[in-house]
């Protein structure tokens, strides 16, 4: 796989980099990905989603076609709630709406220019974005802007087989004492399997806040590897929930740096693995600057020869005294093949801090069916008020109403699909 | 309404219910009382039909073989437990919880389903005639109630259930006096020539409130002894010892 994606990369690049040094940058970032190649589980972080393994089972080939236009129109936009839109289509931005905002306070732009960023760190994934990335997202709420209604980012994909492969970026910057909701909405309206890569950095800064929510609607042989980097400053908010119930193999890395005092980080998600699915939440918290507090809630259901894994740490600087940083991962396990691997970790250097975390798995508690049983509810309905009610108890946190409503009732339909 | 003919239960290879006989007839009230490990919560448990005991012997409610219905089966057909320990179910909203578990038990039973709304009025209208607070219906079920909330929790399902056989499993411990009225008035109000009521309690103070027709003390599996009201009072001076 990796030989026929040079010869795609050696294409793309020449296609798509309109500048020398762009080209250049995007084949430094390629070079280092083939010295590297897939992660696989030997890496300390990739030691339970074998993702090489995982794509050479799913894929004979992964492929970007240029050529391939976007030639259909999407209109099943969210209806439950009034929001602002970006779409892309098939990893191209195809239009936006900021209906309800002062757009003089917003500044966005497409990433379909090209630009390149340099090779950094040591993620495989993350160069095979910066040297395959097509499109995404730039976007700045002005300094003082309260943007009124959330913004929801529907990322669309309606593909044919030689299309199979998207890489994106989505950069915002929550400036001084603004705020903004987001709603990322991946969806695959077609069978084709897809591989979506995608790697997004946020700054929110003094007093800013920022809440980024995600779901996926895609199918149960998509891939989706979500790598995320908030830097969050002084006294400012980054919350962030994923419902994760779609697609063969998702695994979202987040990575939130405290980086000045008084900063929050709340990094909450809940994932429903059912039928042969693997999805993966790893969350690094940073707490670097005096006085932040970081807040985990995790809750995973399993079934059906299902594997979900939480990797959850806490490093605090030893400069970060007055740290509050919590954790907790639960997992119900439906069946015998099922699967739930938990490393949660702390890593602290200061001795003025507050740090708990805490990881439990088991199967549904029979008392509790017992309980609903015996007020009329029958085995089926009983089970599934509790999985129902273990999910529901993380999509809570979620402090956007709408939002919350909004995934409360997928997670009812997703429920009732499965069983 | 309940015949119970030489009930035996056991579990983990421990005797807990040993030849149990009991019958309760329509209006009703029997209390059970007796001392620690005697077999209290079994008989409950066995009643509504928990897993996981080896049982022998005969239970008729209403004619019918207990034992051919199902946990769900009991609860549509007028048997209700009110939990000793009532569980806390995270993410579930007492109120849906509530509703749901209403209209499954109408359903079974040829009734119209309630909608929201109608089902707001009425759940809405017990709790203001039982004094529980309307607010824990937006709680999430039992979770970080006090125990008096899940008591009176398990009182309103009572209420808003009109079962026909009601069992109360030591809903009385624990509570303070304005929380034991409350208990006491929801099985008052509920009173009726039809509905039967066992109440399994460990002190003679509830049954102050609530007065009933028999009284029985288990020990050691079986009923040692039965009485009226007053053997509670008895027992109250003289401990269980001297049965």
């Amino acid at each position: 796989m990796i030989e026929e994606l040079k010869n795609t990369f050696k294409s793309f690049n020449e296609k798509f980099s309109k500048k020398n040094t762009i080209a250049k940058i995007r084949t430094d970032n390629f070079e280092k990905f083939v010295q590297l190649g897939f992660p696989s589980k030997n890496l300390e972080d990739w030691k339970f989603s074998d993702f090489n393994r995982i794509i050479f089972n799913k894929f004979k080939n992964i492929n970007i076609n240029l050529d391939q236009q976007n030639k259909f129109k999407f209109n099943k936009y969210i209806k439950e709630f009034e929001h602002n839109k970006i779409v892309f289509l098939n990893g191209f931005y195809n239009e936006h709406s900021f209906e309800h905002e002062n757009e003089e306070k917003i500044i966005f732009d497409n990433l379909k220019k090209g630009p390149a960023y340099k090779e950094h760190g040591d993620n495989s994934l993350n160069f095979l974005n910066n040297a395959f990335f097509t499109d995404g997202l730039l976007l700045y709420v002005k300094k003082g802007y309260q943007c009124k209604k959330p913004l929801v980012i529907y990322n669309v994909f309606n593909t044919k087989n030689n299309n199979n492969f998207f890489n994106q970026k989505i950069i915002i910057n929550v400036e001084e004492n603004s705020k903004l909701d987001i709603l990322v909405y991946s969806i695959n309206l077609n069978s084709v399997p897809i591989f979506i890569n995608t790697s997004n950095f946020f700054l929110v800064e003094k007093k800013g806040l920022l809440k980024l929510f995600r779901i996926n609607e895609l199918s149960n042989k998509d891939l989706n590897y979500n790598f995320t980097q908030a830097n969050v400053m002084d006294n400012s908010i980054f919350e962030n929930f994923i419902l994760s119930c779609s697609s063969a193999f998702f695994k979202n890395e987040i990575k939130c740096t405290l980086q000045e005092n008084y900063s929050s980080g709340f990094v909450n998600g809940a994932i429903l693995a059912h039928e042969n699915l693997h999805h993966e939440l790893k969350v690094n918290i940073k707490h670097i600057g005096q006085n932040t507090k970081s807040y985990q809630k995790i809750n995973s259901v399993l079934s059906k020869n299902s594997k979900a894994i939480f990797q959850g740490k806490i490093y605090v600087d030893s400069n970060a005294q007055k740290t509050n940083g919590y954790q907790l991962s639960k997992a119900i396990i439906l069946d015998h093949n099922s699967e739930f691997d938990s490393k949660p970790e702390l890593e602290i250097y200061a001795d003025d801090v507050k740090c708990s975390h805490g990881s439990t798995s088991g199967s549904l508690d029979e008392d509790a069916i017992f309980y609903l049983m015996s007020r009329g509810l029958n085995r089926f309905d009983s089970k599934n008020l509790l999985i129902k009610g273990f999910l529901a108890d993380a999509i809570e946190t979620i402090t956007n109403e709408e939002i919350k409503k909004y995934f409360l009732n997928k997670l009812e339909k997703k429920i009732h699909e499965f069983r | 309404m309940l015949n119970i003919s030489n009930l035996s239960a056991t579990i983990e290879n421990k005797k807990i219910l040993n030849d149990l006989n009991l019958s309760i007839k329509a209006g009703e009230i029997h209390a059970i009382m007796g001392p620690n490990g005697s077999g209290k919560s079994t008989l409950a448990n066995v009643l509504s039909g928990k897993k996981g005991y080896e049982i022998s012997g005969n239970i008729k409610y209403q004619d019918k073989d207990l034992f051919k219905l199902d946990i769900e089966e009991r609860a549509h057909q007028g048997l209700f437990l009110a939990f000793q320990y009532p569980l806390e179910i995270p993410g579930v909203n007492t109120s849906n919880f509530l509703k749901a578990s209403l209209n499954a038990i109408r359903k079974s039973n040829g009734k119209k389903e309630f909608d929201a709304l109608e089902f707001l009025k009425i759940v809405k209208k017990k709790a203001k005639e039982l004094k529980i607070d309307e607010k824990i219906l937006n709680r999430q079920l039992n979770v970080g109630f006090s125990g008096g909330e899940k008591k009176k929790n398990e009182i309103l399902q009572m209420s808003l259930f009109e079962p026909k056989m009601v069992i109360l499993d030591e809903t009385d411990s624990g509570l303070d006096i304005d929380a034991l009225k409350i208990v006491a008035n929801g099985v008052n109000t509920l009173r009726d020539k039809d509905r039967s009521f066992l109440i399994i309690t460990h002190y003679q103070r509830l049954l102050e409130y609530i007065k009933p027709d028999f009284v029985h003390v288990l020990m050691q599996g079986k009923i040692a002894k039965t009485g009226c009201s007053e053997l509670a009072l008895e027992l109250e001076k003289a401990g269980y010892e001297k049965i």
